[in-house]
Order: C-alpha cells, then structure tokens, then sequence
C-alpha cells in the first residue's frame, strides 16, 4: 500500500474543519442524494420487478418512464388530504415527518468518497464523521420506528394499528439482530467512525492461522460473512421489504399503517421507505463492502481510489444492493408473522452471539503460540463434540397409520371415501378415445401414433 | 482528534455549544412540563421523548458522544417504545381525569415543586459557581469509547457484571407478568383445527357472510338465514351484535 | 470559523424537518376539500367500520414482552460496542468478562426461549 493511497483516507481529525458554505453544501447533496435515490429508486424497482414479470413496467412518462415517480408524486400532492374523524390530529400530523426526518438523517455519516478538493478546499466527501457515527445510524433507525407506530396509533382504526404494532415488533426484533452483527465489525476496525471502518478495510490483513500467514482481502463482507449476511437479512427486516413487508401485508392489513394517510403524507411516508432503502444499501457498503474503494479488478489502475471516482464506485455498490433489495421482492412470497418472528429471535439471534464469541475468542488467541491455540480451540471443540454426541435426543413416537386415524373418529364424523379406493377410469374418457379417429398424418417410419 | 476539538469545548464554553443550549434547554423543559400536563398519556409519552433526546444531545455537547448516543438508543428508543406499549395496552383514548381528589393539592404541589426545583438550583449554582472543570482532557485522552471501556471493563466489572443481573431480572420479569403459559398439547396446530372442524355436530362449511340476506354490510350486524332469522356465526365474536337504526340503514348520500 | 462535527447532523436534520414539515403543510392546501361524512370513517375495506370496543383498541400483552426482551438485549449490545471497540487494548480478561456476561443473558434468553415466550401463534 503505498502512502499516497492512505493520505486519500479522511481521519476524525479532517471533519470539522469545513467552512460553513462547504458544510451546507454537503447537506443539500445528501439531502438530494435522498431523493434522488427515491425518485429513481421507485422507477428502478418497478423497471426491474417489470423485467422479472415479463411486462415493461412504467416506460411512458419522460425517457424510459424516468420520470414516472415525479409525476406521481406530483400527483399525490394534489390529492385530498383527508384527516380522519378519529384521528389524533396533532400525532398524524407529525407521524410522516418523523420518518422521513430519521430515514434522511442517517445518510449525514455516510462516507461517499476520499478527500477531495471542493474550491480549493481540501475535504472529504462525507457530510461529517463523529466517533460514534455508527451509533448515528442506530439512533436514526430507532427513532424512525416512532413514525410508523404513531402513524398508526393515530389514524384512529384498526389496520393501522394492527400494522403499526406489527411493524414496530418487527423492527425492534430485526435492530438486535443487526446492532448485534455491527460487534464484530466493530471488533475487527477498532473504531466506530465510518470513515475510519472504510479506511480499515483498505489493506488486506494478514491471517496468520497455525503459522502460516495467508493474505485475506479487506472486505468485511468477506472476512466477516455471517455478520454480513445477518446484517443484510436484517436490514431487510428494519426497511419493512419484501419478503418481509407484514406491516403493509395488503393481502390481510390492506396497507397497514398507512392505511389512512392520503396526499403528500401517504407520499412521505414512501418517501421514508425508500430513503431508509437506499441509507441501510449505503450503510452495508460502507461497513461490509469496503465503502466507497474500488473492487478488484480496478484497483490494478493506480488511481482508482482517489479523487472523484470512489463515488462512482460507491454508487455502484449501492445500485447493486437496491437492486438485491427489488430481487428478494421479486422472488420470495411473503413470511407468516409467527415464522417471521421466529427467524429473528430464534435463528439470527443466538447464531449472532456465538459467532461474536468465537470471532472474539479466535482474536484474543491470535499471539499465542500454537500449542497454545490447539489447547484454546481444541478444549471448547471436544467439549462441543462430545455434548452432540451424548445429547439426549428424544425417541420418537410411532404415529398412528392412517387407517388408525380414520378408525378413531367419533360416530357420526364426516363421510370419508375408503383409504385404499382406487380411482376409476372415467367412462367419459374411454367413450372421446373409441369415437376418435386415428391421425392420418403421413405415412413413413417417423410418423407416430397420436 | 476531533475528540479533541470536541473537548477543547469542555474547558471554556464555545459559541456553539451556548446557542444549542439555549436552544434546547426550554425545548427540554417545554417536554417535561407537557409530559405533566398532558392529559392523553400517548401525548405525556411523546412529550418525554422530547425530553430525553435533548439530553441526548446534552450529554454529546459535553464531550460525550457515546453516552448521548446511547442515550438516544436506549432511552428515547427503547424504553419509550416499552412505555408506548403498556399505555396502549391501557387503551388508545385513555385521559386523565381532571378531578382533584384532595382539595388545592394542585396549587400546592406547583409551590412545592417550585420551591424544590429553586432550592436545589440555587445549591448547584451556589457549589459550582467559580469552580473550572478538570480532567475532561484525560479521561477522553484516548477516545471517548475507549475511555468508557477502559473503566467499564477493569474498574467497574463487577457493576458491569451485575448488570447482566439486572437484565436477567427483568427479562424473567416479564416473563412471569406478561406470558401466558400454553403446554405443549394445547397448541391447536392445522390437522386438529381440520379435525374438530369436521368432528361430528360441527358444520364444516363456511360461515355465511353479512350481504346476501342482510340489511347491512357492516360486520357486526348478523347475517339473516333464508328462513328470515338471524345468525351470530356471522359475526365475529368481539363484536356486540347490534340492529341497525333506521338512520344508518338509510342512504349516505355518497351516491351522487 | 469551523463548526463542530455534530453541526452538519443537526443541519440535515433540520433540513429533512423543514422540508416534510413543509410538505404535510402543503398537503392541506394544495388538495381539493370535498366533505364526505363516509369518507372521514375509519377504513374497513367498503364495508361499514365496526363498532370500536369500549375504552379503545387494546391488543395482545404479546407485544410487551417483545418489547422488554428488546430492551435487554439492546442493552447489552450497548455494553458489547466500547468492549469490541477497545478489544484489542484490553487484557484477556476483558474477553472472559464479556464471555461470563453474554452467558448470563442468555441463560434469560433460554429460559424466555424454553417457557414459549418466543413463539407467535
């Protein structure tokens, strides 16, 4: 690595020293950036998923239907704006802004790019980075729960608060599976600075396992996959996406717990989703996927990592995440509640702490020596070894046949046909065969009987 | 370090640090006295919410980020979502009632609060008057974080362990006061919901829906069978089965 | 003068607040206003609202115990950041004290997890 590539890297210390035309400058990109992201985004997500259904998707209004989401934005705004006989009309009032407040927020610590230089100002291209940037994005994520359950406690029905209810079990279910995966990301960079987990997944580190040092790149995604993966499954859950959009379940909450809103509220709260979409995309790039660095195959050319061009890449990453993000709605049928529930508390979560514990076990043992570490990892192995081994596994118990089954019911229970009856041939059938004639297509060896 | 430029903050108050806090001290105030005055307990919670995330933002303006932030996590959003939950457990509309039940307890417990709230100002005033604040420098000198774990994990382990039983308690806590135990063989699965749906005396077809021989198409009222007399398999079973009055069978006046 | 790094999260913060506060504002004057007693009910999909149970919607105590499991293990992640944080700058002993914690919750998490409290039905 040479240096000229880690002066590209911001540290804490360049944050906080802009001018504050710069800093406002910053703040209405990001805050386009958010909308922007909406706008394409929603026309993305419905070109794509069009794509995967064998149908066009929007392609009328402006070039390629680009400017679908405009138009419909615009049109929501003026639709009525209907408040509720028993709506909370303050609450409903704040509900959608709350969301749209802590979905936009987050995106103020999210590393775009390196240093550059804006005027001649030399700064990095993030809107600011504090030590607790992630705790940020945590913080955001868990205020933005409070739209969505007081949009629905307020709209003053039942949809909504079933939804609202929902949504908020859900989300704060998912915030622990994924406050959970970002320990080890923590543990791994030794910071909690987004620029500074971006700047630690520069350079590969080197593994050095029973002596021999192995290379391993620097993208947490790969060194920390479980994490990864528990992490993108749980961002699915906390933006409430197919396949795990129960709040707006239409088939059984119509449209959960913005059932009620209408007009430029309704769209703010689409607005909320799609920026939280493309905030939780950011998110897992720069903590998982080496932010705003070039992947491999670029990096052979020398200035791939500086300058302007990391935002490209960066928003390359993001794209394809959104993209994997309209992929999982376009493939998976939605979970039941109870199945939903469970995956979050019974699979993601223990698996979570375990992995924490090993990651953390195997780091505390990486300077012994390898006696040491043989004893370190083969004591706990054995001991695990031997408890699947021993563990006492319940005998099942003979289920009764069906026969039995059916031998059993009360006097009187519903007719049913004998199990072993065999489905005669319908005379209808054999009648179409005798009446038709046989094909008489050509006459030669390939001809065959229809 | 930025920490650094955080804390030089610390010694002597900045500009920016004295407008956020002008700014949000009243904010903070205006939420906790709107949280007593409040008369939808929904409204008193939101008004809290207010309250703790300007002591959020307090604590990151005195040098500590993490515990600010953690204090947004935690208490604005955790705890306050728990507190969402039992008033809605109580009830979405559920308003106190403005009756007192001892006479002038409301004039006096503004006094007394006054009074305690002044005496306990003017002691802190009168203590920290003069007096400069030290130490900030090292105990953040090597990062707020690193700071916190430094303490947290060597001198104060065992509050830190005691913790863990803090949290035990309350998650059994819960258990005991919220659960509501169901064994094993009393979970009706799908083959014993089909099973007592065609058990003999059953009618396994389906319920018959309010609309073809009903006057209404609201849910609670019951649906009339051919013969002309009301069913209640047609209405779910938290709803009062009501009649209609003659107004609200009446047309809408949405039809024009 | 420089701001402080916190400043730009207030700013955008700011931002996004007056821009949504504008627009639910906008909401209520740019729409068209035709009353309709049917259309300010609560939405049931056509039919008739039903009749709200007295005192209010209440729903299931379910809900209360997710939300306390929540608090829990929310804190104890809170304690796992500044550990995984400074994991490098403590001695082993930070790796078996955060071990003997992690064990403790969960031994309530097994407990919550053995008497159902986990499953949704």
């Amino acid at each position: 690595m040479s240096p000229s590539y880690l002066a590209q890297d911001p540290t804490l210390a360049d944050f906080g020293r802009d001018p504050w035309w710069l800093v406002l400058i910053k703040i209405v990109f990001a805050f386009a950036f958010g909308l922007l992201a909406t706008l394409l985004g929603v026309w993305f997500e419905r070109r794509v998923v069009g794509y995967m259904q064998v149908r066009p998707g929007p392609n009328q209004v402006g070039p390629f239907g680009l400017l679908q989401t405009l138009a419909d934005g615009l049109k929501m705004a003026f639709k009525e704006d209907i408040l509720p006989k028993a709506a909370d009309k303050v609450v409903y009032f704040f509900a959608p802004t709350i969301s749209v407040i802590c979905a936009v927020t987050a995106l103020s610590v999210v590393p775009f790019g390196p240093m550059v230089s804006i005027f001649g100002h030399h700064t990095p291209l993030q809107v600011t980075d504090v030590p607790v940037a992630v705790l940020v994005l945590l913080a955001c994520s868990s205020m933005g729960v409070y739209g969505i359950v007081l949009g629905g406690w307020a709209s003053g029905s039942t949809y909504p608060l079933l939804g609202g209810l929902r949504s908020s079990a859900q989300m704060i279910s998912y915030e622990v599976a994924m406050g959970l995966s970002i320990v080890a990301v923590f543990m791994t960079a030794g910071t909690m600075s987004t620029s500074g987990i971006v700047a630690q997944q520069g350079h590969g580190t080197e593994l050095t396992i029973f002596g021999n040092s192995i290379p391993a790149p620097g993208w947490y995604a790969i060194l920390l996959l479980p994490s990864f993966i528990i992490f993108f499954i749980s961002t699915v859950g906390e933006t409430n996406r197919a396949p795990f959009d129960l709040p707006e379940a239409e088939s059984e909450l119509v449209a959960g717990f913005m059932t009620e809103y209408s007009s430029l509220k309704f769209a703010l709260f689409m607005l909320s989703e799609y920026v939280a979409m493309v905030t939780m995309s950011a998110v897992t790039t720069t903590l998982f996927l080496g932010g705003w660095r070039a992947p491999w195959p670029i990096t052979i050319w020398e200035g791939a990592n500086s300058g302007w061009w990391p935002m490209l890449w960066f928003f390359g990453k993001v794209i394809a995440l959104v993209f994997v993000f309209v992929w999982l709605r376009g493939t998976l049928p939605r979970l039941r509640y109870d199945q939903f529930m469970r995956f979050g508390w019974k699979v993601l979560l223990p698996i979570n702490l375990v992995w924490i514990l090993v990651l953390s076990g195997l780091r505390s043992i990486e300077d012994w020596d390898s006696r040491g570490k043989l004893i370190a990892v083969g004591i706990p192995a054995g001991i695990l070894l031997v408890a699947t081994l021993f563990w006492p596994n319940r005998r099942p118990q003979p289920k009764p046949t069906t026969q039995e089954q059916v031998d059993n019911r009360p006097y009187g229970s519903f007719p049913l046909p004998p199990m072993d009856l065999q489905v005669p041939p319908s005379p209808r059938i054999t009648r179409v065969v005798a009446e038709r004639e046989p094909a008489n297509i050509a006459t030669g060896s390939d001809s065959r009987e229809v | 370090m930025t920490t650094s430029t955080v804390l030089a903050a610390a010694g002597d108050v900045s500009g920016g640090e004295e407008i956020t806090f002008w700014i949000l001290a009243p904010l903070a105030l205006i939420g906790a006295i709107g949280m007593v005055a409040a008369r939808n307990a929904v409204h008193s919670a939101l008004w809290l919410v207010l309250t703790m995330l300007c002591l959020g933002v307090f604590y990151v303006l005195q040098a500590g980020p993490f515990i600010g932030m953690v204090q947004i996590i935690v208490y604005t959003g955790a705890i306050m979502m728990l507190f969402l939950f039992v008033l809605m457990l109580v009830g979405r509309d559920a308003s106190d009632s403005l009756i007192e039940t001892l006479r002038g307890q409301r004039v006096a417990a503004i006094v007394l609060g006054l009074g305690f709230a002044g005496l306990v100002g003017g002691a802190l005033y009168r203590a920290m008057d003069g007096t400069t604040a030290v130490g900030l420098e090292q105990a953040n000198a090597e990062g707020n974080v690193q700071g916190i774990a430094r303490l947290l994990f060597t001198k104060y382990v065992f509050a830190f362990e005691l913790t863990s039983a803090l949290l035990i308690t309350a998650a059994v806590g819960a258990m005991v006061l919220a659960h509501i135990e169901r064994r094993k063989q009393d979970k009706v699965d799908q083959p014993s919901t089909m099973r007592a749906r065609f058990a003999p005396g059953n009618y396994p077809g389906p319920k018959p829906g309010p609309g073809v021989f009903a006057t209404s198409s609201s849910v609670a009222t019951p649906a009339r069978l051919p013969d002309g007399r009301l069913t209640e398999r047609s209405t779910p079973d938290i709803l009062p089965v009501r009649e209609l009055t003659a107004q609200e069978t009446s047309l809408k006046g949405t039809d024009q | 003068m420089s701001l402080s790094p916190y400043a730009p999260i207030i700013g955008l913060f700011a931002l996004a607040a007056a821009f949504s506060l504008f627009s639910v504002g906008a909401a209520r004057f740019a729409g068209p206003h035709r009353y309709n007693k049917a259309k300010l009910e609560a939405y049931e999909c056509g039919i008739e609202p039903s009749p709200q149970p007295v005192g209010g919607g209440r729903f299931p105590i379910k809900f209360y115990l997710t939300a306390m499991l929540f608090i829990v293990f929310d804190i104890e992640i809170i304690f796992l950041y500044p550990w995984a944080v400074s994991f490098d700058a403590l001695p082993i002993f930070g790796f078996v004290e955060m071990v003997l914690f992690i064990v403790a919750v969960f031994v309530a998490y097994a407990y919550v997890w053995r008497r159902g409290g986990l499953d949704w039905d």
